[in-house]
């Protein structure tokens, strides 16, 4: 089934993010018990871009630590790191492009999984609140988030086929799936045909891999997600996100759920209203759109304050 | 004298529990209130008896479901399948209602013063769906009897490949299903649609079209081999 959730903050300031896509996770845990993530939207860190890395699960995760970071420069360094299980949290300065710095760094089972201004990512095998052991999530605050409860159907169970996946390149953008790609493999053979690496065999991760491919050739994030509705096959209701946009996009036949309300000041939405209701209680009226569709909110991008 | 509702607190219990307490406070002859659904799923599922069930806010997956006689009252929004193989009774949603709305029902009436998502009325054995707003992708999909009214516009692929049953419009078309034909509207569905409209406090559409089936689905023709490929 999977579940996916994602919280929007319409109006000026900030939310408590980090609790709510949590509450909507766990409302969603059943849809999917056997990983859970999020992609929250905070205000950054004032000089540098935040990457999560996922580590080598099978070596000593103090040892990979260590060969990340070396394998920072030339062309990166980083101003402050912390390691939580498996995962890497790296503030880092960049003067090269993204694909260069993941070259050098995802070798031996490490992946970078994050990369952004604003963007903190974030997975773990099992239930949602295992994610709180990663970050702070009851404290978090921020403009929107995404998350995934996976149930998997077609590929394993590990922190790598865990959603969301980062659109590997784009900064800050990041997309959560329910549903099947049934063109998947011809897709990833296009993409693999142009250079685009793969990390799992979750079907969900050629959304990710085709939202950054539009985008890096010019196309805006809105018209990606429209013309996705064309160029997948199969069931999809997937939800992406950038440091200012937040949209979902839907297959045809709707065949996976996809509940949505709208209020003065936010917008919500899940698989199931229940999710909805334990984050906002009575506010809105949900509404389930048809098929073959795509919907996107915008809002300023929050302003980085650099320090004199 | 109007008998005191029993109210069924829905915090802290499983559905179940729930659904028992409804159907303790139906056979108490009182009706209910369901509070605080929070759009739990399968709320008021086989309910076999007369009664008015209120549910005070939104409902999840099912609602309604199998029901055989009750009145069924949803004060937000349902989700998918409200009142799925429903028998006889009345189920309401003030609000909007997911995917398969009133699938499958064989009787009784469903009232969606909202809109309805995709495939509302998909297998319909009978009854009546009244939809208030508009209704999405393939509506009335395979309908055996019954009656399905959109007061405002339907998606794609509407009354695709249905037996025999009736679909009514009074917005905008997207498409028309296979096999699905417009025919003029007689006296007596005058008649039931101003009953209908009139009994649920539905504003009647300006102008109403009806479709039917073309029956040309109904036995294989060879000659017909291009309108089977489409439906298969």
């Amino acid at each position: 089934m999977c579940g996916i959730a994602g919280y929007f903050h319409k109006t000026e300031g900030d939310a408590p993010i980090g609790a709510v896509l949590l509450s909507m996770l766990n409302a969603l845990a059943r849809r999917g018990p056997d990983s859970a993530g999020a992609a929250l939207y905070g205000h950054g860190e004032p000089r540098g871009e935040i990457c999560w890395i996922k580590l080598d699960e099978l070596a000593d995760h103090g040892r990979s630590e260590a060969t990340v970071l070396e394998r920072l420069a030339p062309g990166a360094r980083a101003l402050s790191h912390a390691r939580h299980g498996a995962l890497l949290r790296i503030v880092l300065q960049r003067d090269e492009p993204v694909r260069d710095l993941c070259a050098r760094v995802e070798r031996d089972g490490c992946e970078v999984i994050s990369l952004g201004r604003s963007l903190e990512l974030v997975k773990e095998v099992g239930a949602p609140d295992n994610l709180t052991a990663v970050l702070d999530l009851s404290t978090f605050r921020g403009t929107h988030g995404i998350g995934h409860t996976r149930l998997s159907t077609e590929s394993k169970v590990d922190l790598s086929h865990s959603q969301p996946f980062w659109a590997r390149g784009i900064p800050d953008l990041a997309t959560v799936h329910n549903g099947h790609i049934t063109n998947y493999d011809r897709l990833r053979r296009v993409y693999e045909g142009r250079g685009y690496r793969f990390f799992t065999h979750n079907d969900s991760e050629v959304i990710a891999v085709y939202l950054a491919h539009l985008i890096s050739h010019g196309r805006t994030f809105e018209e990606a997600l429209r013309s996705s509705l064309d160029d997948f096959d199969g069931s999809f209701t997937y939800l992406a996100a950038t440091a200012s946009e937040f949209g979902y996009a839907r297959d045809p036949f709707a065949f996976k759920p996809l509940i949505t309300v709208e209020t003065e000041h936010a917008v919500a939405i899940a698989n199931e209203e229940i999710a909805i209701r334990s984050a906002l209680g009575d506010a809105g009226v949900a509404h389930e759109p048809s098929g073959h569709i795509y919907r996107v909110w915008r809002r300023a991008p929050v302003r980085v304050q650099v320090p004199a | 004298m109007i008998a005191e509702a029993t109210i069924v607190d829905c915090a802290g219990r499983a559905i179940r529990e729930i659904n028992r307490a409804i159907r303790a406070g139906l056979d108490a002859g009182r009706p209910v209130r369901v509070a605080g659904p929070g759009a739990r799923h399968n709320i008021g599922v086989a309910l076999l008896r007369e009664g008015t069930v209120t549910v005070d806010g939104s409902a999840g997956y099912y609602c309604g479901g199998m029901n055989d006689g009750a009145t069924i009252e949803i004060k937000g929004s349902a989700g998918w399948g409200v009142a799925e193989g429903m028998l006889s009774g009345l189920v309401t949603v003030e609000g909007n209602a997911g995917n398969a709305a009133a699938a499958s029902i064989r009787g009784g009436t469903v009232v969606v013063r909202g809109d309805c998502a995709s495939r509302a009325g998909i297998a319909m054995k009978g009854g009546l769906l009244l939809i208030g707003g508009d209704a999405g992708y393939m509506t009335g999909f395979m309908m055996q009897r019954g009656a399905v009214v959109i007061c405002g516009d339907a998606g794609d692929a509407l009354a695709d490949s249905m037996y025999e049953g009736v679909v009514f419009v009074g917005g905008s078309v997207a498409s028309l299903g296979n096999d699905a034909v417009i025919m003029e509207l007689d006296a007596a569905d005058e008649r039931m649609l101003a009953e209908a409209f009139e009994r649920h406090h539905v504003p009647r559409p300006k102008e109403l079209r009806k479709i039917v089936a073309g029956r040309k689905l109904w036995n294989f023709e060879r000659t017909e081999m291009a309108t089977w490929r489409e439906a298969l």
